[in-house]
């Protein structure tokens, strides 16, 4: 993986030492701090071929090479990223290859931080364009770099909308280190700040974030970089109409070396009670885009446990068919800490 | 550009359907344009150059012709280096030393330079022609020099009447690996296939020189772009799946059309090597490659094969660069059903030239019909691919009635250097170039979704 350049170095909230971006305590006066999450594969994982590693006429020195696929048989081996579940208390969730793609190209990453103003949960989801080289190298360092950016500046106590610009800026420029104009790694993107007061999402493509409420103010945050919502806003295409449209799924805008600038979109959104924030890849909403079905799937389980009702949408959306990968992060709101240990699970 | 100063880019469609097991890709080598940059081993190779010029009797009609390969010849040796070792060999139904006179090589310098030109200017005109028999005093002359670059400039103006074709093939046989060298025929009583035998076996070029007072530039340039060349020995190495893959086929197909198919030489239990030849700053070239492997599932991704681009030397094998040819399986016929636009062109080149060969052939035989069908399929193919040079040259051996649907009708009047011109380019081919980016697609279920498959890709 290629270095992803810190903008906000991290430091202890409490003593103001530098710290790593996975430390669980700070080194210096031992603070415990929420770490970040990220859908990388899992530490101590080594890949192997499903096939030749298991059949003793095949040399053990069939290795796997460096891209990931078996020097014998040329299979693509697991790499870890099929199937992560994270789970930091304020916020879970759950990415899957799906049934049809060959990998995950989709990367989540997560993280919370203690802030004067209370409890924050930080989501960053991306999914890697599958016509760009490496899509699934380019979802996760846009994914880590954003978030690292965002738990620097929430714990520093930055605007919320101003961290996000930042953040995207950083993952943009993750994804031009990781490419040129001519070969671009290129990602969707889309970040949510969960605060005590709003909801602040920025993002650049089609990746999406829903506000799920049993009232009536259920509604998507988000809007799609996509031709078909383009021509929505023109009048063309009548927005009933969309899900069928060939052109739902080409996207106008990207993170990638092949763009000049990251050119996001930011919003701030006061939920008007509890309800729960989603974030998801197409992978889900192709399945059921709308708040209020989506609400019906996930609710009132979100509530208590964030990370069995993602489990349940990537779930639906397999059972539905998975033609691409799922990624779905569940927050409730407001963000309110229980005694909960943070863990990873990987499967 | 990598360290190595090459790249390898890798374009196809990915996607085969269930039970798919067919996978093709256009492989495009590029070296870095400043010579600097290409550094396959640290130390620099030393080149050896042999010049073999026809002396055969014809060479004395028209007189201009030998007077002319002398020019010629001179001119290539004021191209040759300092430091480059480097001979002049005279053929006729024999071989003989030029100069060196006693059959060994000059290094390159002034004095050196002056003395070949001088000895040269000496070459008289008498004799028959054995074209395996020159090959092998070169081969000989070579093989006493452990230079890295061996190249060889062959000319002749007639057929190979002296020894049987198969004294010929044994001879060029011998030479494979060797050295390389590019073939000139002058005027127009020598025989394509015979040099296009040699040129190929030997990764050099081959082309017509109607007019002898052509030769001098055509030489120069030949040598110039000889001295380009830096890297020597570079294969493709292809590796495949151990079980159920096989290598169809890897063609050169820009700039001309090369199969390599036969030249593979097994480097492991799951790779062969495919020899390039040498190669100087600024180059690309394209190959397309035709790959078999085992079904997978559904949704499942497989390396079909990876070329790699490897210099042999004292030292050792160097990689120079790579790319992956993947294959992954889909139910989405949208995806599986799409031919690479890139794979598409070169495939109509490789039949461009096999339908001008065909015709060409008919027509020698009197078989006007075939020679009719091929020539104006040929006409049709270098219009659709904007093959200009080639529906140029088509244009000098046909009538072309309609050039969309290739209605042709054979010229009654042919001149020879037309028709072995149109013979010998008739594997150049334009390039494909990459298609601009593709709409994007986050994802892959849709028609924007690309061909997929570039470098490194996995």
């Amino acid at each position: 993986m290629t270095a992803i350049p810190m903008d906000a170095a991290l430091s202890c909230p409490a003593c103001g030492e530098p710290l790593e971006a996975g430390d669980s305590f700070c080194e210096a006066c031992g603070k415990e701090l929420a770490p970040l999450a990220i859908s990388s594969n899992p530490p101590g994982f080594s890949p192997k071929c499903p096939v030749c590693s298991v059949d003793p006429s095949v040399s053990a020195s069939a290795g796997i090479s460096q891209e990931g696929y078996c020097e014998s048989c040329g299979r693509k081996v697991p790499t870890g990223r099929e199937h992560v579940e994270l789970d930091l208390g304020l916020l879970a969730g759950v990415t899957d290859r799906g049934l049809r793609h060959a990998r995950n190209e989709d990367a989540m990453a997560l993280a919370t931080a203690d802030t004067p103003g209370g409890p924050v949960a930080i989501a960053v989801v991306c999914d890697g364009v599958s016509t760009s080289p490496r899509p699934d190298d380019a979802s996760l360092a846009a994914a880590q770099a954003a978030v690292r950016t965002l738990l620097g500046l929430a714990r520093h106590g930055q605007d919320p909308a101003e961290a996000s610009l930042t953040a995207v800026r950083s993952a943009h420029r993750a994804l031009a280190s990781l490419g040129s104009p001519r070969q671009a790694p290129s990602a969707t993107y889309v970040s949510a700040v969960i605060g005590s007061d709003a909801v602040t999402v920025c993002w650049v493509g089609d990746s999406r974030v829903y506000w799920l409420s049993t009232g009536s103010d259920a509604t998507r945050l988000t809007t799609d970089d996509s031709l078909a919502e383009e021509m929505v806003a023109q009048g063309a295409l009548a927005e009933a109409d969309v899900m069928a449209s060939p052109q739902v799924h080409v996207i106008t805008r990207w993170l990638g070396a092949d763009r000049a600038e990251p050119q996001p979109h930011i919003a701030r959104f006061e939920p008007p009670g509890p309800g729960v924030v989603l974030v998801c890849t197409d992978g889900l909403w192709n399945y059921r885009s709308e708040a209020a079905g989506l609400t019906a799937l996930a609710l009132p389980a979100a509530f208590a446990d964030p990370l069995g009702a993602a489990d349940a949408l990537v779930t639906f959306a397999l059972d539905a068919g998975g033609a691409d990968n799922i990624t779905v992060v569940l927050a409730p709101f407001p963000p309110v800490r229980a005694e909960t240990s943070s863990r990873r699970t990987a499967s | 550009m990598t360290e190595s100063g090459f790249t390898v880019d890798v374009d196809q469609n990915p996607y085969l359907p269930e039970g798919g097991r067919d996978v093709s890709a256009i492989v495009t080598v590029t070296s870095a344009a400043d010579a600097a940059g290409l550094s396959a081993s640290s130390d620099s190779p030393t080149g050896a150059e042999i010049i073999i010029i026809d002396c055969s009797g014809s060479m004395d009609y028209p007189r201009t012709k030998i007077a002319e390969a002398r020019a010629a010849t001179a001119a290539a040796v004021d191209e040759v280096r300092d430091g480059v070792w480097f001979a002049v060999i005279a053929g006729t139904d024999e071989a003989k030393p030029v100069f060196p006179a006693d059959g060994t090589m000059a290094v390159a310098d002034a004095a050196a330079r002056a003395a070949a030109k001088r000895a040269v200017a000496g070459l008289r005109a008498k004799g028959g022609t054995a074209i395996g028999q020159w090959l092998e005093l070169a081969r000989e002359t070579f093989e006493s020099y452990p230079a890295k670059l061996r190249h060889a400039i062959l000319l002749t103006d007639g057929q190979n009447q002296h020894e049987s074709p198969e004294q010929l093939a044994a001879a060029v046989r011998e030479c494979e690996g060797v050295f390389s060298c590019d073939c000139r025929g002058v005027g127009t009583d020598w025989e394509v296939s015979e040099l296009r035998m040699i040129s190929t076996a030997l990764l050099g070029t081959v082309d017509i020189v109607p007019d002898p007072s052509g030769l001098k530039a055509d030489f120069a340039a030949m040598m110039e772009s000889a001295m380009g060349k830096q890297v020597a020995d570079v294969a493709l190495r292809v590796w495949t799946p151990a079980e159920g893959a096989a290598v169809k086929f890897v063609k050169q197909v820009a700039p001309a059309v090369e199969d390599l198919t036969g030249r593979r030489i097994p480097s492991g239990e799951q790779t062969g090597d495919y020899p390039t030849g040498a190669w100087g700053p600024g180059e690309s070239r394209d190959y397309h490659i035709g790959v078999e492997v085992a079904p997978g599932e559904i949704g499942q991704e497989r390396l079909a094969a990876r070329v790699s681009l490897v210099a042999h030397s004292s030292s050792g094998t160097e990689v120079l660069g790579k790319g992956l040819v993947r294959a992954e399986w889909t139910d989405d016929e949208a995806l599986s059903t799409k031919i690479n636009p890139r794979v598409a062109h070169y495939t109509g080149q490789a039949e461009l030239a096999a339908a001008i060969q065909e015709g060409l052939e008919a027509r020698r035989q009197g078989d006007d019909e075939t020679a009719t069908e091929k020539l104006g399929r040929a006409v049709a193919l270098a219009h659709k691919s904007g093959n200009e040079s080639t529906a140029k040259l088509l244009a000098k051996v046909v009538d072309v009635i309609d050039v969309e649907t290739g209605t042709v009708r054979l010229k009654k009047q042919v001149e020879d250097a037309d028709e072995m011109a149109l013979d010998t380019r008739s594997t150049k081919t334009v390039r494909a170039k990459k298609a601009t980016a593709p709409p994007r697609d986050g994802q892959i279920g849709h028609p924007g979704g690309s061909d997929g498959g570039m470098s490194e890709r996995a």
